[in-house]
């Protein structure tokens, strides 16, 4: 065949959908009216009212992290048991009879672990300020050998695994928002987070390359090769096949050198030429001409018999772990062993049944030859097909598994320990045992989960930050963070390939929201409507798939195989055998999932190049949902979404009914789509349930944003996470480190529907502003904006800073403890200034104003904390020795004690958090934006009597410069400028929904109705002169967010302050009220216009001059007149040299390097 | 309450330590608190407090 791969598929796709009774080409380009039924043309196009309402529905099932629930809740429901069951028995080297066998394992609720707790559900507000973590029991069913007789035990607790928020054993779950409310837990929180040690952690989905699957690239020395990461249970290996001068060889880590296909085929018992040949190349004459040189090689190598093959293979083996003490193994075994149970290790072997790895070997081995022979055609790596994503659930279960092992492990060794001794006086009970080794579960998940470091030795996984805080500066960025992927490529590599936009992601991922810089393209979103999938069970799958014709690859030949109109049939990777007619195969197979015999997201779709099937039932793929269409019928209809409104539907109903299925990437590429009704043609599969949820959650927020150049879209998607708003319903219950509240947010005039579906207008972040476009005073340059000071002293654009201070009354081994005091008082009896505000609790009262130095916690620290109790201070504890640890505010701006919370931590230590509350009004120098991308600085603030104002004496809250629009293209903007303007005028919201919302000749007309010009602009009379302004200003409103940057938290000068202790420097950093660095740019500046002196001042003398006396004689540093190496006083003189000189010259001589100034007149 | 019996960290301090009030973060009951005293409500037996707001005069600019 010497068609060109793309027209191929395409081809055959086209023949298959239209049953081959149209041209193509009329197809592909729409113009098939002559032969298409005349009727459809003329027939008005069945619409479906409200298609969109599928969404919050939906929503109301998966979420936006239901990818993280789900993934968790299968981990515990089905992951953890098959761990247990996989790592069942332990038994004792020491006595045969002992053993001890997990029967089950059970995840209880969260609770305290308060022994007199009344109440023993715990809720994850409690955690959260108390530092706990949300965790819940394991629990383990044991069977166990005590002395002769058996024991059962139930609910054994081994250990507390965390509990991620809204999952299924979350106390959150199904509660009202009544519940919620008691629990001070906000309902609109997304969940899927978890709480470790009072901080909220979440777990990035993580993007890898598909396990198990076939992937041809070309490597590093420029062959062809076909590469499968086996990924089992037991161990993940790489083996590639791959092509070098024309022949076909294996590669595998595990073996020291490459290996000729055709000797490794041999020495899994595939000794005839002939059966390698048909395996690998059908009856094709071109493919078998492309494999002669293999065979040749094959039949050069003289290694005709298994056993012969074996012996070459054998020696090249590197050793797995071999035991000391165990008899060396001939080198065949070792050769057998390395080839049944690590090369292409996810293909089972049956005892010495190598045939069906035989046969993946030659399926790889026939890529390899395809590639080749299509021009090296390789697979596209960055293609989300080929991607899986790994989720919370997933890493938690590897971290699971290996805690688990070594649990068993430790036990073992105590066992052994124990029953060593020659005569118990009690009957040995594991019970004990296993009660004591509580901590090791416990503690390696909460450690795993608070630092983020999974460092798996069984699967040399050592990964560094896979957990983050998650951020609460806004409920967006709390949302977007549990949306976000991030990418397993090193990000040093130049390639643009991992980072570009790929047609596959199209309504899976977001193009709009991806962070700027080093992480750009790497960092990735979900798009709203995108599930990721959980392993489904395989062996029903198979069941069908024989069911529906397929035939065992073991019983048939290689010249079957690939013969004309057969397909190989994959199921996860795996080769399940063969079909004859893969259309019907997949129609049949599509028929029973959409009837839900099969679980809905297994995915199955025909590859016609290669000239398979491959069905996917595995975790981590990612799809989404779309309306089938049926011979042209959309299969939902109004009545359905009526019923859906009635609440008499459920999403999973329209699954169930076969009126909406997932598709995932692969599959996408064998359907049909449409975007809208009607481009429905005979041969479309599909239909979008609403096209603007290929954005995600945050680029959801923009108005108009498909009229936006698309920098913008991406500018906003980062700026939407760093503006004040609401963050939660319970966000004044709520302690966190920082955290910036909005005084008067109000919810944007131009909505979206994906505003609405993720409550943005519940929580907003921003405030409508009336805007008028033009420029004012001098102070509007390169973006500033010029802000209406009665706006602000009206409330617009205030925020709130609560940062939260905590100290713990500690104890000490020693027996002595911190302690919360009433301050001393002055000799003369008054309270020192600084603690006026000090109860005799050690701590201020809610209320207080606190200034800058004022103490608000007064604590007493025992001088001496080391050593063990001894007895004098037992008796005696009023003899240790306090040294005063107060806490004092240090910000220069007035602040006020918000909250104060006492509450005994997890060790049964008090612990007090202050919450300091600071209320902020915009300044010169704070930051705004707009949602279009379009951020700018408070220039100037302009009394309101200044201000211009339109003929209805409206004036603007903020002034925009106009120069911001033309290179910007943020037509958006404009567009919602107009709407808001409409929406206000006519008193309603209006809607920016992508590919929809208001249209601007309706917001236009409602302008013109009441009285305004349709362009939006105005006449303005100017605040200052009082003239008429000489143009028309475009006036409207726009929705402005206050981001975090903030003048009060950066601005920083200083004329003389602290010095760094070593080197007497200037220390650094606003924080440490450090210097202003004359860095290596400016320093250059001065050299290059020959300023020594001031050059000299800066580096030297404003900074850390020291003088040093200087012996003429030998060089040396030595006292004021006197060396002490020459022991004379003859010739010192006085030099200035910076302190960190000297300090380079002492360490020099420390490591005996010498160094000697010599002086010189100048 | 039988917790009362339970081994405070704290010590005696000087004979000026009187009991502040704290409000129970769960049903809101005023709880008078000693030094040594464990922090749990005599109420609902939850064991978070907040310290109640101060009686001093608070003057807040209106800007």
């Amino acid at each position: 065949m010497e068609i060109d791969s793309q027209t191929a598929t395409g081809h055959f796709q086209h023949q298959r959908l239209n049953g081959g009774s149209i041209n193509n080409a009329e197809v592909l380009l729409g113009t098939g009216s002559g032969s298409i039924n005349e009727k459809n043309l003329t027939d008005p196009i069945p619409t479906v009212e409200d298609k969109w309402q599928l969404l919050p529905a939906f929503l109301r099932v998966k979420g936006l992290v239901k990818q993280h629930i789900d993934s968790f809740n299968y981990f515990i429901e089905v992951g953890m048991k098959k761990i247990v069951k996989a790592n069942e028995l332990v038994t004792s080297d020491i006595d045969p009879r002992f053993y001890l066998k997990y029967t089950g394992i059970r995840v209880g609720r969260p609770e305290r672990t308060d022994p007199d707790a009344a109440d023993r559900l715990i809720a994850p507000h409690e955690c959260r300020l108390r530092d706990m973590t949300y965790a819940a029991s394991i629990m383990v069913d044991i069977e166990y050998t005590r002395g002769k007789s058996r024991v059962i035990r139930k609910g054994v607790v081994i250990g507390r695994m965390p509990i991620m928020l809204r999952s299924s054993h979350c106390v959150l779950t199904g509660s009202s928002e009544e519940d919620m409310a008691r629990m001070q837990e906000c309902p609109l929180d997304p969940g899927g987070y978890f709480i470790v040690r009072g901080t909220e952690k979440v777990i990035l989905v993580q993007e890898q390359m598909s396990k198990n699957r076939i992937i041809v690239q070309v490597d590093g020395k420029g062959f062809t090769s076909a590469g499968v990461t086996s990924s089992t249970d037991e161990r993940k290996s790489m083996s590639y096949v791959f092509m070098k001068k024309g022949k076909l060889y294996l590669k595998h880590s595990m073996i020291s050198e490459e290996i000729p296909l055709v000797v490794v085929l041999r020495a899994m018992g595939m000794t005839s030429d002939k059966e390698i040949a048909q395996l690998i190349a059908g009856v094709d004459p071109f493919f078998l001409d492309l494999l002669s040189p293999t065979l040749e090689e094959g039949a050069a190598s003289k290694l005709f018999t298994q056993r012969a093959a074996l012996d070459y293979i054998g020696p090249k083996t590197k050793s797995m772990g071999r035991r000391p003490g165990v008899a060396r193994r001939p080198a065949y075994e070792d050769a057998l062993d390395v080839l049944g149970n690590v090369v292409v290790a996810h293909v089972p072997v049956n005892g010495s049944d190598f045939r069906a790895k035989c046969v993946f070997l030659a399926m790889m081995a026939r890529r390899v030859l395809q590639a080749v022979s299509n021009n090296n055609k390789t697979d596209d790596l960055d293609y989300l097909g080929n991607k899986r994503l790994e989720l919370a659930g997933q890493l938690i279960a590897l971290l699971f598994e290996d805690l688990f092992k070594r649990f068993n492990s430790d036990l073992k060794i105590n066992v052994d320990k124990v029953l060593r001794k020659p005569n118990l006086a009690r009957e040995f009970d594991v019970h004990s045992q296993l009660m004591c080794h509580g901590d090791l579960i416990t503690q390696g998940l909460s450690r795993a989960i608070s630092t983020g470091n999974w460092s798996l030795k069984r699967f040399k996984m050592d990964r560094a930050g896979v957990t983050h805080i998650l951020s609460r500066l806004s409920y967006i960025a709390a949302l977007g963070m549990m949306t976000r992927i991030s990418s397993q490529f090193e990000k040093t590599r130049k390639v643009s390939g991992p980072r570009a936009l790929q047609p596959s992601q199209w309504g899976m991922l977001c193009p709009a929201d991806t962070p700027e810089g080093e992480l750009c393209g790497l960092v990735k979103n979900l798009a709203l409507m995108t599930h990721i999938t959980t392993d489904d069970e395989e062996e029903p799958i198979k069941r069908v798939a024989y069911a529906l014709g397929v035939e065992d690859v073991a019983l048939i030949t290689g010249a079957e195989m690939h013969a004309p109109n057969t397909h190989i049939v994959f199921l996860n990777g795996l080769i399940l055998g063969i079909t004859r007619s893969a259309q019907r195969f997949v129609r049949q197979f599509r028929t029973l999932r959409r009837n839900g015999r099969i679980p809905a997201f297994v995915s199955v779709f025909i590859d016609d190049h290669r000239k398979t099937v491959n069905i996917s039932a595995d975790g981590g793929r990612i799809c989404r949902p779309v309306i089938i269409v049926e011979k042209g019928v959309i299969r939902v209809t109004t009545e359905h979404i009526q019923q859906l409104l009635a609440g008499k539907l459920q999403f999973d109903d329209f699954l169930r009914l076969g009126l909406v299925e997932y598709l995932d990437v692969n599959e996408e590429n064998d359907c049909m789509i449409a975007i809208y009704e009607n481009e429905i043609k005979p041969y479309t599969t599909h239909l979008e349930i609403e096209p603007f949820t290929l954005l995600g959650a945050v680029a959801g927020l923009i108005p108009y944003p498909h009229h936006n150049q698309s920098p913008r879209n991406t500018y906003q998607s980062a700026m939407g996470k760093q503006a004040i708003g609401a963050i939660a319903y319970n966000q004044l219950n709520r302690i966190d480190t920082l955290l910036y509240l909005m005084v008067y947010p109000q919810q944007p005039m131009v909505k979206t529907k994906t505003i609405e579906l993720i409550n943005y207008d519940k929580l907003p972040a921003g405030q409508n502003g009336s805007v008028f476009v033009m420029s004012y005073s001098g102070y509007d340059i390169e973006d500033a904006l010029v802000i209406n000071k009665s706006s602000l002293d009206r409330g617009f654009g205030r925020c709130q800073v609560m940062r939260k201070f905590s100290t713990l009354v500690r104890k000490y081994p020693n027996g002595t403890h911190d302690r919360l005091t009433a301050p001393p008082l002055l000799p003369d009896g008054t309270v020192p200034e600084r603690f006026k505000f000090i109860d005799d609790d050690g701590l201020a009262p809610p209320g207080t104003r606190l200034e800058n130095g004022q103490a608000y916690m007064y604590k007493q620290t025992p001088v001496d904390t080391s050593g063990n109790p001894d007895s004098t201070t037992i008796e005696a504890p009023r003899e240790t020795q306090y040294r005063m640890t107060p806490m004092s505010f240090k910000y220069p701006d007035p602040g006020y004690v918000d909250k104060v919370m006492v509450t005994t931590s997890d060790t049964d230590q008090t612990l007090v958090k202050f919450l300091l509350r600071q209320t902020r009004r915009p300044e010169l120098g704070d930051k705004f934006s707009s949602r279009h991308g379009q951020k700018g600085v408070c220039g100037i603030i302009v009394q309101q009597e200044d201000m211009p104002f339109t003929d209805r004496g409206i004036h603007p809250d903020i002034i925009m410069n106009p120069h911001g629009f033309p290179s910007r293209m943020t037509v958006g903007k404009l567009m919602e400028f107009v709407a808001s303007k409409a929406g206000a005028v006519k008193g309603e919201l209006q809607y920016g929904t992508c590919f929809g919302g208001s249209k601007m000749e309706d917001m236009c007309r409602i302008l013109v109705e009441n009285g305004f010009s349709y362009t939006g602009k105005d006449y303005v009379t100017s605040g200052t002169t009082g003239e008429p302004v000489g143009a028309y200003i475009f006036t409207g409103a726009t929705y402005y967010q206050r981001l975090k940057h903030m003048v009060a938290d950066k601005m920083h000068a200083r004329a003389r302050g602290p010095r760094a202790v070593l080197t007497r420097q200037p220390t650094e950093g606003r924080s440490r009220d450090g210097g202003l660095r004359l860095g290596e740019m400016e320093k250059d500046c001065l050299i290059g216009y020959g300023a020594s002196m001031l050059l000299l001042e800066r580096l030297m003398i404003s900074s850390d001059v020291f003088e040093v006396h200087i012996c003429e004689t030998c060089g040396y540093i030595g006292y004021k007149g006197w060396c002490q190496m020459c022991r004379s006083s003859k010739s010192m003189v006085p030099i200035k040299i910076p302190y960190a000189c000297k300090l380079l010259f002492q360490e020099l001589q420390a490591m005996n390097i010498m160094p000697r100034l010599v002086m010189e007149d100048i | 309450m039988e917790s009362s019996q339970q081994p405070y960290q704290g010590q005696p301090v000087a004979a000026r330590a009187r009991a502040t009030t704290y409000n129970c973060m769960r049903c809101g009951k005023f709880n008078e608190l000693k030094p040594r005293e464990p922090i749990r409500c005599f109420d609902c037996g939850y064991r978070i407090l907040v310290k109640e707001r101060t009686k001093r005069m608070v003057q807040f600019e209106a800007r």
